[in-house]
């Protein structure tokens, strides 16, 4: 075998498999192309069997597979029968709200109005009680525990359905029997002109036609007009509905009892207190109250440890909205439920609500069960922050609540 | 060792690039009516047979008839309640224009994207689609109008009370992209676009009304929502008995019943 011939079967070798690895690349690059399932069904095949063909979108109508809705050969069009006698069709709704796989809801996010938590920027108190980090649609808490700390405790988050729209014009003129076509040539002076020569003007063609009025309106320019401020009294300061919000207790944000199930860190401190209160056990009394037993032994009676209890300050904030969907004009009634579900007292409770630009402050619609002062300043979204600061100290136990009324814009 | 590479860089960077930006930013304002829908319909989702509840607004005494089996259906009064399919394009009759007796004008509207309301509130939050008085004065005059009504977002929406009679809206000018622009400021969900267009002497044919796709059509809101407190218009919209999903060959069980009588 000569050393061509060898030259040549190598080549041939490697040949093929760059085209078998080009053919592998281009099946990889087909296979990678995403598209929704039902785009290659064949029109008019009808829609294949859910069981042989899976969608990843639970009982789709027919028409999700075919994309062309089948045409009833009575009629094009399903109108309603007058009076709507056999009720109004309601559009397809697959079993419970649609959400992407993997994001949990509520979905899509610029659908809902949302208040409350402390997002992105975690909120920070100074010293001089100054709030840093206080996003829009923030609600958090702040209080001075016994050891000088300022603790920033976050409410939960309110959702409510509010979609908003708007629009952007263009307004063009159309030309109608006008051709235009290719420009056979130029006229272009090259040479000094002479002060009483004059260059021929131009004819030319605009393809958008400016419109007096129209075009010399900045696009900055917003048009808006402020509603009659029609304020509803039907819904009442401190009225709710019935759908609240899975998360929501009523029975906490109504009556303020206290349920040993959720706060099992005060349960337990309370258990421990009783316990070591029994007469044979030893008696601590610092400050005239009872010190508490961290660790002890029933079973052998000579050796007891008593140490002083720690202190666990802790603030639950619960906020409620009276509806979870609105319209702009309608108003929503926000009631936050702030409790010291610690064990022992905190100091300057202040409550913080960064309002959206969504959510207009009713004036004068805030009130607090305790002793509170209410003030608003305007936040960077021409809101408001509605701070509350309770003057008395909070006990152990000890909550109140706060309620205001807010208008969607 | 450049195969193994390029294997590798395809794996990786293949599902990226197949995964499509939420916006148009590969369509156009002026593309024609049903292009950018239709595109929007590729994407996946539960748009296909979807109808979005859209509420078509007028000036007082307007009257709105939409395409129904080749022609026209009876013109009634605004706001007109319907919902639309997503992708397709709704060839409507505006007449009794105020100042403009005997005048018409044939705006489309092609609905781009949907809403996720909770469950029996659809028909509630509608999208709506406002012909104004100034639009339809441009759009007899022989201009041609194009409205992008896109879904605010609201941690930057104009902390400004909406008007609930005149829907907030802007203008750009000559040259600018009105769908980018309702990108930039949200999510677009419906093109309007009036003007230009008149049907032939003979009367509408099929390419003037686009087919006459299939509609749903909702009775008129009962009570304005500035002027009806929460507690009264919850029950006037709450859902009514949705009828079996079942037997209805329709979306949601909505059976297609006859045309009205009297319809063409």
């Amino acid at each position: 075998m000569t050393k061509a011939r060898e030259n040549a079967i190598a080549d041939e070798r490697w040949a093929r498999a760059w085209r078998l690895l080009m053919v592998g690349l281009g099946v990889l690059i087909l296979c990678s192309c995403q598209g929704p399932a039902q785009q290659f069904c064949a029109p008019g095949a009808g829609p294949p069997n859910a069981a042989a063909y899976p969608s990843p979108y639970p009982q789709l109508p027919e028409s999700a597979y075919t994309g062309v809705p089948p045409v009833p050969p009575q009629a094009q069009a399903m109108v309603g029968p007058p009076g709507m006698e056999q009720g109004v069709p309601l559009p397809y709704q697959p079993t419970g709200p649609w959400t992407p796989p993997g994001i949990a809801g509520p979905w899509p996010q610029d659908e809902y109005l949302r208040d409350g938590g402390d997002r992105e920027l975690p909120t920070r108190v100074s010293r001089d009680w100054e709030v840093f980090g206080l996003d829009l649609e923030d609600t958090v808490a702040h209080y001075d525990t016994l050891d000088g700390r300022t603790v920033v405790e976050p409410s939960n988050r309110v959702h409510i359905y509010a979609p908003r729209f708007a629009a952007v014009r263009k307004v063009s003129a159309v030309r109608a029997d006008e051709q235009i076509g290719r420009a056979g040539g130029f006229h272009l002076a090259t040479t000094l002109l002479g002060p009483t020569q004059a260059l021929p003007v131009g004819v030319g063609t605009q393809n958008y036609q400016p419109v007096g009025g129209v075009a010399a309106r900045p696009p900055v320019v917003f048009r808006s007009r402020q509603g009659d401020g029609v304020v509803s009294e039907a819904l009442g300061a401190v009225g709710f509905h019935d759908g609240l919000l899975p998360f929501e207790n009523l029975a906490v944000i109504r009556m303020g009892t206290f349920d040993e199930a959720e706060m099992p860190q005060l349960a337990r401190g309370i258990n421990a207190a009783l316990a070591w209160s029994h007469d044979k056990a030893v008696q601590v009394i610092i400050d005239q109250k009872a010190a508490m037993g961290a660790t002890a032994d029933q079973t052998s009676p000579s050796v007891y440890t008593v140490g002083a209890p720690p202190g666990d300050p802790k603030l639950r904030v619960i906020k409620v909205a009276s509806t979870p969907f609105a319209e702009p004009g309608d108003e929503v009634a926000l009631t936050i439920r702030f409790d010291n579900v610690g064990n022992q007292v905190i100091g300057n409770v202040t409550i913080i609500d960064n309002l959206s630009p969504r959510l207009e402050y009713v004036a004068d619609s805030a009130q607090c069960s305790l002793d509170a002062q209410f003030l608003t300043q305007p936040n960077e979204g021409d809101s408001l922050v509605i701070r509350c600061e309770v003057a008395d100290p909070l006990e152990p136990g000890q909550g109140g609540v706060i309620r205001f009324r807010c208008r969607v814009r | 060792m450049m195969a193994v590479v390029a294997l590798g860089w395809l794996v990786v960077a293949a599902p990226a690039a197949a995964q499509q930006p939420g916006v148009h930013y590969l369509h156009q304002g002026v593309m024609p009516p049903g292009a950018i829908g239709g595109r929007q319909l590729l994407r996946g989702g539960p748009l296909p047979g979807y109808f979005q509840p859209v509420e078509i607004k007028a000036p007082q005494g307007a009257l709105v008839s939409l395409a129904v089996a080749g022609d026209f259906d009876r013109p009634k009064a605004a706001p007109r309640r319907a919902g639309f399919l997503i992708g397709q394009v709704y060839r409507m009759r505006v007449t009794n224009i105020h100042l403009h007796p005997g005048m018409e004008v044939f705006p489309t509207i092609e609905v781009i994207d949907r809403l996720y309301p909770p469950r029996g509130q659809e028909t509630r939050f509608a999208i709506p689609v406002e012909l104004t008085q100034e639009d339809l004065e441009l759009a007899l005059q022989g201009k041609f109008v194009t409205r992008v009504i896109y879904l605010e977002d609201p941690r930057r929406a104009l902390p400004v009370a909406e008007d609930p009679q005149q829907q907030e809206w802007f203008e750009i000018g000559p040259g600018g992209d009105p769908l980018a622009a309702a990108d930039a400021l949200g999510r677009p969900v419906a093109i309007l676009r009036m003007g230009a267009r008149l049907p032939d002497a003979e009367g509408p044919d099929a390419q003037f009304l686009f087919g006459c796709p299939r509609f749903v059509q909702y009775p008129p809101r009962r009570v304005p929502p500035a002027a009806a407190t929460p507690a009264e218009a919850a029950p006037a919209e709450a859902p009514p008995a949705a009828p079996p999903a079942a037997p209805g060959p329709g979306p949601g069980g909505a059976a297609p019943v006859a045309p009205e009588a009297g319809q063409p």
